[in-house]
């Protein structure tokens, strides 16, 4: 158990490593000046590609740039953006706030996708499973920047409820449409596999079994169906939380939410890249990436013990996809 | 349920309680302005751009601040004497300014701030320099690495602020309210940690109408609010103004219809709709935006160019190939005006007649037009000296600087094509970042451009074709013009005002002559104000827009 955690950790800590690496050689290429300025001489120019070590090799760019974050602790300054303010003094607002919006998105999607989904498999080919399916589809369909247009004319603009641009003082009122918005997506995907996968395991045998022993209504599906099919929608849930809570790119710079997604936006597409923000964020969003797959593995080893007995001989994968289709009916 | 219906409608009116609180708290004295782009900074050192200008402006007063037509007025000098030889100013500063903190602004607070902007890698350092401050030594502080103590600028005492020049400049109190020569509270400024200041509310002072009460970097929501410590808050009618980045076009019309922006910027293809719109077009109001845009053209041979543009017979059929008219009213449509000087209208002035430097747009007509024939004339000359028939050129613009930019450079190539048969235009997309640096690097052919002028002065857009100017983008070279430019910022016209004008239309006589850029057209904001709200200046150049003198009465 507590070896297959720190090999877990290991191989995270790795990934995050070779990742780093790419980012770094990948921002360095990208086309573009870091300091496009009109009104600085060359030599201004020159001194300060200097002051930030871009003439050294990219291997010793490399090694001064992960020494500084281990020295430091932190991502440093800005090259470019808000004129080299820190990234610490900037990047906690950001955070919190797609935080605390994709937050709220989160919930809204997964709790009411898990409703929809376990209301269309109890009433399969009926209203309710008609009715989910229709706004699963549609909920994947719609990108959720249209809805948030969508919404936003509807709801600030001919019915002025909400606020009709992002408002930090009000930020209760203010994060209504963009978190409904964000959760459409997740809240789609989730109530589609629970459904699958509730419908999966009704139809097993050992439901079979269950309901000719004499078992039926609520006991039967939370102890069962429900328990038994949320494994793999956990699996889904979990990529679908790292990128609502890593800001949505579109949705952000519509409604004017000062959040990560923006700040992305605005590193790539501001009056120069800004190399140290572009990196700074895309570790972010990797180590967010890798850190909830990282929990993941080790919930489902305390979980199910079968999975952590599949980290010696056969592989965690397929014990976990197997979970739900074989089921741990204790009758 | 019937609980279910009580706590559903409790919940409904609580919320409609916080959304008309909402509403309510826009009431007279607030008001809700719209940034098009990302504030990057309330470092007076290091804002490059011009929304960042205009909130520093609204919270810190310089020396001297803009009136309604530009001129500089007293501010925090009271009153300033010039040396007879104009190389020597002395400020007085007054006595009832203070900053936000309690502490009175010194003139050691200017000597700091200059002093930093030398020692700092800044973009806006070059406004000291030989070119336009002429600020004493402060050439050979940025160039030659002289010691930046030497700087031309001495606090006498605390309320007395001594600038010497290296030249007489005649326009020099109207540079003083250009944020770069704003004074900054030494003790405060170190007491920040490092790269902070100016990142909070509590990392900035104001001496100035009004004070910063919320912003983040990166935010797309901040407010200003009223100052009661400023020297001049009685004037002061506003009680503060949030700003609000919005940067779709669309957003930017419905945030002001739904009234939650009283001044709003609107695009050209939107304006024709607004005029038609009985309830809106009173609320149109078309303001210079300052910057000119232009085609420069690569005149040596490189990566993107065979060098046919070091030929002006080309450049001038380019020039006049162009229907400038058909571009402002087809594709840019805010009521920017097509312009025909390489110094464009509506901010130079002269300060003793009064009248717009660029006033006359007929002035170079001989150059400068659109006339297919005289194009085509120019161009059977060239075609013989280059010795070719057909040309491939490629033009470069960005797609990120404006919803017209892609469209005037679609004409430009339909109407270049059109008045000159075997010239082909190809054209080629890219953010400005890019285009920049393609220009910086002169790995490029034609490129659609644009500048915005820096101080009330024809120079700001002169002073760029000099040998070896980095602006220069085109590589042209001319004596004459050089030396030229020399007199008028530092030779023998620096001391004789009208001698000096003259000289500088005889140094846009030759850049139009040769063409070294094709001027298209001055940019304009199509804005819309809310009504009752009067006394926003709008200027094209420094700071776009003051509210000092503004009043609300929604």
């Amino acid at each position: 158990m507590g070896r297959y955690i720190i090999k877990r950790v290991i191989m995270a800590l790795i990934t995050l490593f070779i990742i780093t690496f790419l980012l770094f050689l990948l921002v360095r290429i990208m086309p573009g000046n870091p300091f496009p300025s009109e009104r600085m001489s060359d030599e201004a120019i020159e001194k300060k590609r200097e002051e930030m070590g871009l003439n050294d090799p990219i291997l010793v760019q490399y090694k001064n740039y992960i020494s500084g974050i281990i020295r430091t602790g932190s991502f440093g300054k800005g090259s470019s953006l808000y004129n080299g303010a820190p990234i610490a003094t900037v990047l906690p607002k950001a955070m919190s706030n797609s935080f605390r919006i994709g937050g709220v998105a989160i919930l809204m999607g997964v709790s009411i996708g898990l409703i929809l989904g376990i209301a269309a498999a109890l009433n399969r080919g009926r209203f309710w499973d008609v009715f989910c399916t229709v706004l699963s589809i549609v909920g994947v369909c719609i990108p959720s920047y249209v809805f948030m247009i969508f919404l936003q004319y509807f709801f600030a603009y001919k019915i002025p409820f909400f606020p009709f641009y992002f408002n930090n003082r009000n930020f209760l009122m203010s994060s209504v449409m963009p978190a409904l918005s964000l959760s459409l997506f997740s809240m789609s995907t989730v109530a589609r596999f629970t459904r699958n996968e509730m419908v999966e395991v009704m139809d097993s045998d050992y439901v079979l079994m269950a309901e000719s022993k004499g078992m039926y209504g609520t006991k039967l599906v939370t102890r069962h169906i429900l328990r038994n099919a949320l494994i793999p929608i956990v699996t889904v849930i979990a990529p679908l939380i790292v990128d609502l809570l890593t800001g949505a790119l579109v949705v952000e710079k519509i409604y004017g939410i000062n959040g990560i997604g923006k700040l992305m936006v605005d590193a790539i597409t501001g009056e120069g890249i800004d190399y140290n923000w572009v990196l700074a964020l895309g570790i972010l969003y990797s180590a967010m990436y890798i850190g909830i797959m990282l929990v993941l593995d080790i919930v489902y080893c305390l979980l199910d013990p079968r999975i952590r007995v599949s980290d010696d001989p056969g592989s965690s994968k397929e014990a976990s996809d197997s979970t739900a289709a074989e089921g741990t009916v204790g009758v | 349920m019937k609980k279910f219906s009580k706590i559903l409608t409790a919940g409904l009116v609580g919320l409609a309680a916080t959304a008309l609180t909402a509403v309510s708290a826009m009431a007279s004295g607030d008001i809700y302005v719209m940034f098009s782009t990302n504030v990057m900074s309330l470092d007076t050192n290091l804002a490059t751009d011009g929304d960042s200008f205009e909130i520093i402006a609204d919270c810190i007063d310089g020396l001297t601040q803009m009136d309604a037509e530009g001129a500089a007025i007293p501010a925090i000098a009271e009153s300033w004497d010039v040396s007879d030889d104009g190389m020597t100013y002395t400020f007085h500063l007054r006595d009832d300014a203070v900053w936000s903190n309690g502490e009175p602004v010194t003139a050691n607070d200017f000597v700091f701030a200059w002093k930093l902007a030398m020692t700092a890698n800044v973009e806006y350092n070059y406004m000291f320099d030989s070119s336009v401050g002429s600020v004493k030594n402060a050439h050979a502080i940025l160039h030659e690495g002289a010691d930046p103590d030497t700087l031309g600028v001495t606090a006498v005492d605390d309320k007395t602020l001594q600038v010497e020049l290296d030249n007489p400049v005649s326009f020099f109190p109207s540079l003083m309210y250009f944020p770069t020569f704003y004074p900054i509270n030494q003790a405060f400024y170190e007491s920040c940690g490092d790269g902070e200041y100016g990142t909070s509310p509590s990392t900035f002072l104001s001496n100035g109408a009004f004070i910063l009460s919320d912003y983040t970097p990166g935010t797309a929501s901040m407010t200003v609010t009223k100052n009661p410590d400023y020297y001049d808050a009685d004037k002061v009618s506003l009680d503060s103004i949030t700003y609000q980045v919005v940067q779709a076009s669309d957003q930017a019309l419905n945030g002001f219809r739904s009234k939650n922006l009283d001044i709003s910027v609107i695009s050209g293809d939107q304006v024709e709709s607004v005029k038609n719109d009985e309830s809106l077009s009173k609320n149109l109001n078309i303001t210079g935006a300052g910057y000119m845009w232009y085609l420069t053209f690569s005149q040596t041979e490189n990566a993107s160019s065979d060098g046919s543009f070091a030929n002006p017979n080309l450049r001038l059929a380019f020039t006049n190939a162009i229907d400038r008219e058909s571009i402002v009213n087809n594709y840019v449509m805010d009521g920017s005006i097509p312009t025909y000087t390489a110094v464009p209208p509506q901010f130079a002035t002269n300060s003793t007649t009064g009248e717009d430097f660029s006033a006359d747009q007929q002035k170079f007509a001989d150059y400068i037009g659109f006339d297919t024939a005289k194009a085509q004339e120019y161009f059977e000359t060239a075609k013989q000296e280059l010795g070719k028939d057909t040309f491939e050129f490629t033009m470069i613009y960005g797609n990120n600087e404006g919803d017209e930019v892609t469209k005037v450079a679609q004409g430009l190539k339909e109407q270049i094509e059109a008045a000159l048969p075997g010239v082909t235009i190809n054209l080629q997309a890219m953010t400005k970042a890019e285009r920049l640096d393609k220009m910086q690097n002169d790995d490029y052919c034609i490129a659609l451009t644009r500048w915005g002028p820096d101080y009330a002065d024809p120079m700001t857009y002169l002073g760029m074709w000099t040998t070896d100017n980095a602006n220069n983008y085109g590589f042209w070279s001319n004596a004459d013009y050089d030396q030229l430019i020399k007199d008028c910022t530092s030779g023998a016209y620096v001391s004789d005002y009208d001698a000096r004008w003259d000289a500088l239309y005889q140094a846009e006589e030759l850049v139009l002559k040769e063409a070294v850029i094709a001027p298209l057209y001055t940019k304009s904001n199509a804005n819309l104000i809310a009504d009752g709200l009067e006394g926003v200046e709008f200027h094209p150049v420094a700071l776009n827009r003051v509210y000092k003198n503004a009043t609300f009465n929604s």
